[in-house]
């Protein structure tokens, strides 16, 4: 099941606070090792985004240390967070795509950055787009995608640079159950790959019988079950 | 940083926002037509105060009862001072002839009358390299209170005239270049500003996929480079047909045409075209230095 012990994730006495009186964490503590699929539970409001934003240093602790691949993320200077962002493959809850783009530029947005080469940047790409079902509008406009479609969408541009951490904030939020069930198995194949995941949702029925670890937040703190 | 995908991105970015990027050309266009325009007067006034400059010559009428031997003497004379390019001795009978030619064919106007009537006199061009008008001036005086001398004529009107406007419009010049460059700057900035708002999302989305601040701003920069060396290529275009029919206009008469007016010097023009690439591209540089948070 777990590929090594080595621990790729880990938050230690982690608190976020935006203001005095919006709390987000209050003490969380989590080591997730190299290779697992856990999933990250908790009510609207608990903190699951915050959570996986701090750990691609869009936000920043109020108190309390997060350590990535061995590396503690405070001390990471502003030219060495691309280097973060590119082992990091996140699937936003809001999905970020360039609605006036189309899915192939998108989708493309992420290998271009670490300079791949035109001619394998298309075939990854359209490997990506295909394994998502959305072949048949790789030239499309995002705008014009349906809401489920475009959260495909942000899922290949997370995963086409094969990043060895993925988080996925409800990546399954407007989907219907078959495709809700395609993402979850395209998940546990990347996983199966290497991937480390964290998968944050609120569908219970995502977890219930699986064996997988899972983190549940609330009122400021990590239980797991 | 890998060049051949910036240089492409900066290319799509151009064709993906055409209204933003022509806008902004054509603000950069506008404005260096308004320096070329000053330029092109500017340059031309001082070719103008240079030609007549060369050309001023002073006269020195010789008091008629001069011997015609002391001529020579007074010649050498002349020659001996500073800042004299060429003498030329005019004399009595030449100067009827030339007063003949100037009636031509009412000639009849001079009959009767003595053919030695005028003076003669000494035509001096001054040196151009040391020419400027208080030179003119000083020798003028000098010569004037020789005792062969009758008379000394030269443009001082002119070259007092000429040099005190060339003057002023030289600093308005550099006056209103000082002026273009502060609103150039502030355009351009804001219309560079103006883009970087626009596509906050997309530089927002491209640093959370791991894009270096240099793959942002490299795009940017590129397009903006385009901006200022297309828009200046444009006003060089439009500033040299509005310069041709101006002159097609007014460059009939013989005047204008021995004035030998031209548009800018094609170094000049190089300089223009970097300085507008290069200006645009710092402008560029700090808007997104600013708005990078670098
Ligand atoms: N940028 C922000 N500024 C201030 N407060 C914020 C900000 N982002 C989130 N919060 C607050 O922090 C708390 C946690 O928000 P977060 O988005 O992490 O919850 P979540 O678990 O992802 O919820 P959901 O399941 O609805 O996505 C909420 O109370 C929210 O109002
Ligand atoms: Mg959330």
């Amino acid at each position: 099941m777990l590929s090594g012990d080595q621990v790729v994730i880990e938050l230690r006495g982690v608190r976020k606070r935006y203001t005095r009186d919006i709390v987000a964490l209050e003490e969380a503590n989590l080591s997730i090792p190299k290779g697992e699929f856990v999933f990250l539970t908790g009510p609207s409001g608990a903190g699951k985004s915050t959570l996986l934003r701090m750990l691609y240093k869009a936000e920043e602790p109020t108190k309390g240390s997060i350590i990535i691949d061995g590396v503690d993320l405070s001390s990471l200077s502003k030219s060495q967070i691309p280097q973060l962002r590119r082992k990091v493959g996140v699937i936003f809850q809001d999905f970020k795509l360039l609605y006036n783009k189309t899915v192939f530029e998108n989708v493309a947005l992420s290998l271009e950055v670490i300079g791949l080469k035109k001619s394998q940047l298309a075939t990854r790409v359209r490997q990506v787009v295909e394994g998502v079902g959305l072949a048949d509008k790789l030239h499309r406009k995002v705008v014009q995608l349906s809401g489920g479609e475009q959260q495909r969408v942000a899922i290949a541009r997370a995963v086409v640079n094969r990043p060895p951490i993925i988080l996925a904030d409800e990546p399954t939020g407007n989907l219907d159950r078959k495709r809700t069930t395609e993402v979850v198995a395209l998940m546990e194949e990347l996983n199966a790959r290497g991937a480390t995941i964290i998968f944050a949702t609120h569908d219970d029925a995502l977890f219930e019988n699986t064996h997988r670890r899972v983190l549940q937040l609330r009122d400021g703190k990590i239980e797991e079950f | 940083m890998p060049l051949g995908i910036i240089f492409k991105r900066a290319l799509r970015d151009i064709r993906q926002n055409l209204v933003t990027h022509v806008m902004t050309t054509i603000v950069v266009a506008l404005t260096c037509l308004v320096f070329i325009f000053f330029s092109v007067f500017s340059i031309n006034l001082q070719r103008v105060a240079d030609r007549f400059g060369k050309e001023l010559a002073i006269v020195v009428y010789v008091k008629k009862d001069l011997a015609q031997e002391k001529i020579p003497t007074l010649y050498q004379k002349i020659v001996s001072m500073d800042g004299i390019e060429n003498v030329k001795f005019v004399s009595s009978e030449e100067a009827f002839k030339r007063l003949e030619g100037y009636f031509k064919d009412e000639k009849e106007i001079l009959e009767g009358v003595d053919p030695l009537f005028l003076p003669p006199s000494f035509e001096i061009q001054i040196n151009k390299a040391v020419y400027n008008p208080g030179r003119v001036r000083s020798i003028a005086s000098a010569l004037s209170k020789w005792p062969e001398v009758q008379k000394v004529q030269y443009g001082k009107e002119w070259v007092d005239r000429l040099e005190s406007f060339s003057e002023a419009v030289r600093a308005a010049v550099i006056a209103s270049a000082v002026l273009l460059l502060v609103m150039a700057a502030f355009v351009v900035s804001n219309t560079i500003k103006l883009t970087v708002y626009a596509r906050q999302d997309e530089i927002e989305i491209m640093r959370l996929v791991g894009a270096t601040n240099g793959f942002i701003q490299g795009p940017f920069l590129l397009a903006s480079f385009f901006q200022g060396v297309s828009g200046s290529l444009a006003a060089l275009v439009v500033g040299l047909f509005c310069y041709e029919y101006v002159l097609n206009i007014i460059g009939q008469t013989g005047l204008i045409r021995s004035l030998h007016l031209q548009f800018l010097p094609p170094f000049y023009m190089v300089i223009i075209v970097l300085v507008s690439g290069i200006f645009c591209m710092a402008g560029t540089a700090m808007a997104l230095r600013r708005f990078l948070k670098l």
